[in-house]
């Protein structure tokens, strides 16, 4: 992979949509394979939980910036969905393109108040914001529903298309999710990637060189928030309620602890690392109540023996003996 | 005039580190500051490259006052600089560093990068054959695909001088470029810092090595405790008896 890191150009574009493909191509083949069975509804849950997870690395991974705000703009995501078409008629996709216009409205004004300042001042800003969305949607009844959320949201439509079955909405969220993903790859090869890994390396020095650090860093994070930010549309349309328990700080930490396991300046590993959460969620008995000791145990080893993700770390340490023996 | 200091002073609290210090650097020349350790050296490189504000005085680069200019600002008039302790990018490779410092002639945004356009690519094939040129003229092109914090001390030193030339700097400010290397290594260095003279780029640099700054210099300024002491030909200041009593007399004797 390090290497991997500079193979940029042209073939590092082909080698991600290449990959991306497979990816997409066995996805796509799974209920011709399988059936039309309940395990597409978990994998929608993937599709959809996988953005936020993805932004997060973009963001924290690939630019050493850390925020809390994930969760905060997944629910503004989801409940811009919702308010929009429960309250004002929209379709599902202009609601969700005009909450992802907001979504940049306010990652970019909290980007260009915060990210001036080096350190820790984004995760603790974004760590208020987080508290302050939760307040309003919770105290906000008329608007959000207050505690009881909002129910029979309707599902993306365009015509005679409908995502009303799991097996449509498979099919669109996927797309949409692994498509998202090719961009997130080729971003971080590109020259806005170079300055990400640069920028986590020291900022001053990219300053010396004339590229702002401060500019870069608001860029991705509104790209990041936003990648929150359709997740949260995309979950609402799916799942068709919302209360305030979707995108709570809880589920923010959980985003961090999933990039833990997965590995931080791994993008795949985020898509990976949410897939495993999910499914052992879902079909692995009694994990719910181990979730977060496994998730807080990959977050602890991160710390303290494997700084890439567990994940990551693990596999590096079962293929050095390989590697050893091969040379 | 390509840099103009008048006056400068820098004073942390109390304490002077820098006291009413001017000089010009003329386009083309080589300067050298040289002085004791805390004769306010590196604190000069703070004030012209923005890092830390004069507490009184002027910075003029190109007949340009930097006054209230961010170390950003700076930089994009065309002063780039070189760290004491090497400030490379330490898991990029190489050629990734010597790109960055190239990176303000890209023009491909967010969208074209994450979208790949061929455009972008084309860019990129471009800023990488640059990026090569530069390693070429510094005789890095082995290491292009190395991993920088995987070289040497000295050759990380190059990497970060070669990141640097690849600004388009007109101004560029070395700190103590010869630390730690050996004699051949010295000569070498010398013989680069002449070639980037020779390209048009005017140099000032911090350094102890006295052979190795009488070798190439124009002009040496000598700061003694944040004070003006000389500033001259390698040969004057080396004649002066203010600077054999406070600095050379002292060194050679050591």
């Amino acid at each position: 992979m390090k290497s991997g890191l500079a193979f940029v150009t042209a073939s590092g574009i082909a080698w991600n949509s290449g990959r991306v493909l497979v990816v997409a191509l066995c996805m796509f083949a799974l209920p011709s394979v399988f059936g039309h069975g309940y395990y597409l509804n978990t994998l929608n849950f993937v599709a959809v939980f996988a953005l936020p997870a993805i932004g997060l690395s973009l963001l924290s991974g690939l630019c050493g910036q850390l925020a809390i705000s994930h969760g905060a703009f997944f629910a503004i995501g989801a409940y811009g969905s919702a308010i929009l078409t429960l309250r004002l008629g929209l379709n599902p996709l202009l609601a969700s393109a005009l909450t992802q216009a907001i979504v940049i409205v306010i990652s970019a004004a909290i980007g260009s108040l915060v990210l001036r300042l080096r350190g820790h001042y984004l995760a603790i800003a974004t760590l208020s914001f987080s508290i302050i969305v939760e307040v309003l949607i919770k105290e906000s009844p008329r608007l959000t529903g207050g505690q009881q959320g909002m129910t029979a949201i309707p599902p993306y439509h365009l015509g005679a298309l409908r995502l009303d079955s799991d097996v449509a909405v498979y099919f669109a969220y996927w797309s949409m999710t692994l498509l998202l993903l090719w961009f997130a790859l080729n971003l971080a090869q590109s020259r806005i990637g170079r300055i990400m890994r640069a920028i986590r390396e020291g900022e001053p020095v990219v300053d010396s060189l004339g590229i702002s650090a401060a500019q870069n860093k608001t860029l991705i994070y509104i790209v990041s928030s936003v990648f929150a930010g359709l997740g949260g549309s995309m979950y609402a349309h799916f799942v068709a309620f919302v209360t305030p328990a979707t995108g709570s700080i809880m589920f923010a930490i959980d985003i961090i602890m999933v990039l833990a396991l997965g590995g931080f300046d791994r993008l795949w590993g985020a898509l990976i690392g949410v897939a495993l959460i999910t499914l052992l969620n879902e079909y692995a008995l009694g994990f719910a109540d181990y979730k977060r000791i496994i998730l807080g145990f990959s977050l602890v080893s991160v710390m303290l023996v494997f700084p890439r993700g567990l994940l990551p770390g693990l596999i590096e340490l079962l293929l050095r003996p390989l590697r050893r023996s091969a040379s | 005039m390509m840099l103009s200091v008048r006056a400068a002073t820098k004073l942390f609290g109390g304490l002077a580190a820098l006291r009413d210090v001017s000089f010009d650097l003329a386009k083309g020349e080589i300067k050298a500051v040289i002085g004791p350790n805390g004769a306010g050296k590196t604190t000069m490189f703070h004030l012209i490259t923005g890092i830390l504000r004069p507490t009184s005085g002027r910075i003029e680069f190109a007949g340009r006052s930097v006054e209230g200019l961010s170390a950003l600002q700076i930089a994009r008039l065309g002063i780039a600089r070189t760290f004491q302790q090497p400030q490379i990018f330490r898991s990029l490779t190489v050629l990734e560093n010597v790109m960055l410092g190239a990176d303000r002639s890209g023009r491909s945004g967010l969208l074209a990068c994450g979208l790949g356009l061929p455009r972008t690519r084309l860019e990129e094939r471009r800023q990488i054959a640059a990026a090569h040129e530069y390693l070429a003229f510094t005789g890095m092109a082995d290491h292009a695909q190395r991993i920088a914090s995987d070289l040497p001390l000295g050759e990380q030193r190059y990497v970060e001088i070669t990141r640097a030339l690849a600004t388009g700097a007109s101004l560029l400010l070395l700190d103590e470029p010869a630390a730690g290397l050996d004699e051949t290594e010295t000569e070498q260095l010398s013989a680069l810092i002449l070639r980037i003279r020779d390209r048009g780029t005017t140099v000032l640099l911090i350094e102890h090595h006295m052979k190795f700054v009488m070798g190439i210099a124009d002009s040496v300024l000598v700061l003694n405790f944040g004070a003006w002491l000389a500033d001259g030909t390698p040969a004057e200041v080396r004649s002066s008896p203010a600077v054999i009593d406070a600095y050379l007399g002292t060194a050679e004797n050591a």
